[in-house]
C-alpha cells in the first residue's frame, strides 16, 4: 500500500496551492459581496492556461492527462481560497469529461478543447428540473423530432455558470412512453442557440461569485447531430458522471474545511480571554481534534475513491461515500470554526463567515446527503440479498 | 550555446524550525520544501533565454540534494528546461558553501557551458557564496543580485540592484555566471500538461562521491532560535495616569519628545 503522492501530483498541488493563494485569495471576499464577475472570470481564464480545465482530460483534446487524484488535489487547494472558483472548475471537468466518455470524436473535437483552453469560460451540466431533482429521471424537458432536427421544450433549474457557459451537457425526455430512465437522451447546445433562454439567476446564501439560473427551452432547435451518446441511453450517461462529479464535490468540501479549521486553530492561539490564549481551554482542543481528524478521514476516502476510478476499478460506492462524508464533516468544521472565533466568526471581517455560507450546498448539490446514503446502501444491500 | 541553472530546495519558510538532534542544523522531519524563491527567478530568466534563442540551446538544471529534490527538479523541467542533473547527496546540508560549489564546478568542468545562472542566495542558508564561488573556481565572469537580464552575441548586459534603490548595468562576456535577485522577473507557474510532460525528460542521476573531492573549510556549529527577549511592559490604571506614564517613558527612552 502506497498513500503518498507522486511528484507530478505533488507539483500540481503545489502550483493549485500557489496560484489559490496569490490569485484567488485577495478577491474572493470581493467577489462574495460584490456584483462584478470580471476578477471570476479573470482567473477561470487563468486556471485554464494553466491546464486546471481538462484534468483528467487526454491531451490530443486540450487535457491534462494528470488524473483523478491531481484532480481532486487541486480542486481542494482551489477550494481553500475561493468556493465559488472551485465549483465552477469542478463542472467544467465533469462537463470535458462527459463529452470524452460519450461524446463522438466530431462533438469531442468541438467542445472539449474550448473548454480546456479556456475559450468557453465554462460547460453547463443541465439535469435539474424543478419536478426533477434528486430523482432526475422524472425529468420533463422534451425533445421532438423534426426532420434532421430536435426540438426542445421545457425547463431546467439550478444550472451552474449558465450565463458564461459555452455549451450545455442538456438531458431531454426523447421517448415518453419508455419506462422511467429508459426514454432520455443526451444533448449538447451551444450557448446563444435560439430558443435556449437563461433564465434569472438565482439568489443564494454562498457561493455567490457562481451564478445559478434557470434554463428554459422554448422550440429550442438543435440538429440531429448534437444528440451525444444512443437514443434513450442519456440517463444512464448521466448518473455515470454524476459519479466522478461527487469527488469533485466533495474535495471542495475539504478545503473549505480545512480553510475553516486552520483559520480558527491560528485564531484561538492568538485570542486571550480569562487570561490565557483560548486554545488552552480544552473545549477548543478538542473542537481541533474532531474537525482535523474527520477532515483528514474524508480526505482519505476521497483519495481513495479517486483512486479508484484513475485505475479503472468500480468506484460509485467509494465516491457517495467521499462525498456524504466530507461535506457533512467539513459544514461540522465550519461550524465548529465560527464557534472557535465567538461573535468575530459571524462577521465578514473574518473569512469563516464566508465559509460557512460556501460550505452548505456542498451536502446537496450533485446528490443530497440522502441521496448518497440511498446510493451506499444499495450497493452494500446487493451484497446481502 | 549551453545553459544551466542551479537550483536547491528549501524548507517553506512559513514551517516552524526546530534544531536537529545535533542542534546543528533544522529538523527536517513534517518540513515541507520548495524551490528557493531565489532560484525561481534563475529558471525563470534561463528559460526565457531558452525561448528566445531557440533551437540549438540546451538548459539543463541541476541540483544537489537526497531523492525529495526530484520535485523541485521536475518542476524546473516543467517550467521549461531541457534536462536535468541530480546530484544525489543524502548529507547536503553538513558540506559548506565551498564545497557546495565545488561539486558543482567539477560537474561543469569541461562540458563547455557558457552561461549559469543561480539564485542570488538561499533562503535557508543565506550564505550567497555559491554562485560567485563556482564562477571563480571555473574562471567564468560573475555578476550578481541581478534585476534585469539581456543577452545577444555572446554578451550578457544585467541590471543590478546597488544600496538605496540604485541601479547599475554590468557587461560580461561569457562563459558568465549571474546570481538572480527578486525583481528580476514573475516566475511562470508550470503548466499541467507540462508538468505530465517532465515526466519523460531526462534526469541523470549521479552520486555525490564522484564529484567531492573539496574538503570542509567553514563548519556549522549551533543553530537555535533567538534568545527570548524581554517582554514588554505592560502599564495599568487609568487613563490620565496611563498617558502621564507613556510621556514619561517615552521622554526617557525615546527621541521622540526630546
Ligand atoms: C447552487 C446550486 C448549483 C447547482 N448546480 C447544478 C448544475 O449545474 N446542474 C444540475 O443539473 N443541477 C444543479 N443543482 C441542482 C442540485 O443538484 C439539486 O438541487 C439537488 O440534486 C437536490 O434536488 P432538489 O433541490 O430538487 O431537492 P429534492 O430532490 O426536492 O429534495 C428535497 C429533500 O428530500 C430529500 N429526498 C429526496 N428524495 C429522497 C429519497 N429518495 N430518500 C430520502 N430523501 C430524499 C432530499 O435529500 C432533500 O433533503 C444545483 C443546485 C444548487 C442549489
Amino acid at each position: 500500500m502506497f498513500l503518498d503522492l507522486t511528484e507530478e501530483q505533488k507539483l500540481i498541488q503545489d502550483t493549485a496551492r500557489d496560484f489559490a493563494k496569490a490569485e484567488l485569495e485577495p478577491v474572493a471576499a470581493e467577489l462574495d459581496q460584490g456584483d462584478d464577475r470580471a476578477p471570476l472570470m479573470a482567473n477561470l481564464k487563468k486556471l485554464a492556461e494553466l491546464g486546471f480545465m481538462g484534468l483528467n482530460v487526454k491531451g490530443e483534446y486540450g487535457g491534462s492527462e494528470a488524473g483523478v487524484i491531481a484532480f481532486s488535489l487541486a480542486i481542494t487547494e482551489i477550494a481553500r481560497a475561493c468556493a465559488s472558483t472551485a465549483v465552477t472548475v469542478s463542472v467544467n471537468n465533469m462537463v470535458c469529461e462527459v463529452i470524452q466518455a460519450v461524446g463522438n470524436e466530431e462533438q469531442k473535437m468541438a467542445y472539449i478543447p474550448k473548454i480546456c483552453s479556456g475559450e468557453y469560460a465554462a460547460g453547463g451540466f443541465g439535469l435539474t428540473e424543478p419536478g426533477a431533482g434528486s430523482d432526475p429521471s422524472g425529468m420533463s424537458t422534451q425533445a421532438v423530432r423534426d426532420g434532421d432536427f430536435y426540438v426542445l421544450n421545457g425547463s431546467k433549474i439550478f444550472i451552474t455558470s449558465a450565463p458564461y457557459a459555452g455549451v450545455f451537457v442538456v438531458w431531454a425526455v426523447t421517448d415518453k412512453d419508455a419506462p422511467k430512465g429508459k426514454g432520455i437522451s443526451c444533448f449538447l447546445i451551444e450557448g446563444g442557440t435560439p430558443g435556449l433562454i437563461i433564465g434569472k439567476e438565482e439568489k443564494k446564501m454562498g457561493q455567490h461569485a457562481s451564478a445559478t439560473n434557470e434554463l428554459i427551452f422554448d422550440n429550442c432547435r438543435v440538429p440531429a447531430s448534437a444528440m451525444m451518446g444512443k437514443l434513450n441511453d442519456g440517463f444512464r450517461i448521466a448518473v455515470a458522471e454524476l459519479t466522478g462529479g461527487r469527488i469533485g464535490i466533495g474535495s471542495l468540501a475539504l478545503g473549505l474545511g480545512l480553510a475553516a479549521m486552520d483559520h480558527a486553530t491560528k485564531y484561538s492561539t492568538e485570542r486571550t480571554q480569562f487570561g490565557q490564549k483560548i486554545s488552552n481551554f480544552q473545549a477548543l482542543q478538542w473542537m481541533v481534534a474532531d474537525g482535523y481528524t474527520e477532515l483528514e478521514a474524508a480526505r482519505l476516502l476521497l483519495m481513495s475513491a479517486a483512486w479508484r476510478k484513475e485505475n479503472g476499478k468500480s468506484f460509485a460506492k467509494e465516491a457517495s461515500m467521499a462525498k456524504l462524508f466530507a461535506t457533512e464533516s467539513a459544514n461540522r468544521a465550519c461550524y465548529s470554526a465560527m464557534q472557535m472565533l465567538g461573535g468575530y466568526g459571524y462577521t465578514q471581517d473574518y473569512p469563516i463567515e464566508r465559509f460557512t455560507r460556501d460550505v452548505r450546498i456542498t451536502a446537496i448539490y450533485e446528490g443530497t446527503s440522502e441521496i448518497q446514503r440511498l446510493i451506499i446502501s444499495r450497493e452494500i444491500l446487493r451484497n446481502f440479498s | 550555446m549551453k545553459l544551466l541553472v542551479c537550483i536547491k530546495q528549501v524548507p517553506d519558510l512559513e514551517s516552524r524550525f526546530k534544531p536537529d538532534a545535533a542542534g546543528v542544523w533544522y529538523n527536517e522531519t513534517d518540513l515541507a520544501f520548495r524551490m528557493n524563491e531565489y532560484d525561481e527567478y534563475a529558471v525563470e530568466q534561463a528559460v526565457q533565454l531558452r525561448e528566445k534563442l531557440g533551437e540549438g540551446t540546451e538548459l539543463t538544471v541541476l541540483s544537489i540534494g537526497p531523492d525529495r529534490v526530484v520535485e523541485a527538479i521536475k518542476k524546473a523541467l516543467a517550467m521549461g528546461c531541457d534536462n536535468a542533473v541530480h546530484i544525489q547527496d543524502t548529507a547536503v546540508s553538513a558540506k559548506d558553501p565551498w564545497q557546495i560549489a565545488s561539486i558543482i564546478s567539477t560537474y561543469v568542468q569541461g562540458k563547455n557551458f557558457d552561461l549559469i545562472f543561480t539564485g542570488m542566495q538561499s533562503q535557508d542558508r543565506g550564505s550567497a557564496q555559491v554562485g560567485v564561488t563556482v564562477a571563480e573556481q571555473l574562471g567564468f565572469a560573475c555578476t550578481t543580485t541581478i534585476v534585469g537580464f539581456d543577452y545577444a552575441d555572446g554578451t550578457v548586459t544585467a541590471k543590478r540592484e546597488l544600496e538605496g534603490g540604485i541601479k547599475g548595468v554590468v557587461k560580461l562576456k561569457t562563459p558568465a555566471l549571474v546570481t538572480c535577485q527578486l525583481g528580476l522577473n514573475v516566475p511562470r507557474y508550470p503548466t499541467l500538461p507540462n508538468i505530465m510532460k517532465a515526466k519523460r525528460k531526462e534526469i541523470t542521476a549521479i552520486p555525490v562521491a564522484d564529484l567531492l573531492t573539496a574538503d570542509l573549510l567553514a563548519t556549522t556549529t549551533s543553530f537555535h532560535p533567538p534568545a527570548k527577549k524581554g517582554g514588554g511592559i505592560v502599564l495599568e490604571g487609568d487613563v490620565g495616569e496611563l498617558v502621564d506614564k507613556v510621556i514619561a517613558i517615552l521622554k526617557d527612552k525615546t527621541a521622540v519628545l526630546r
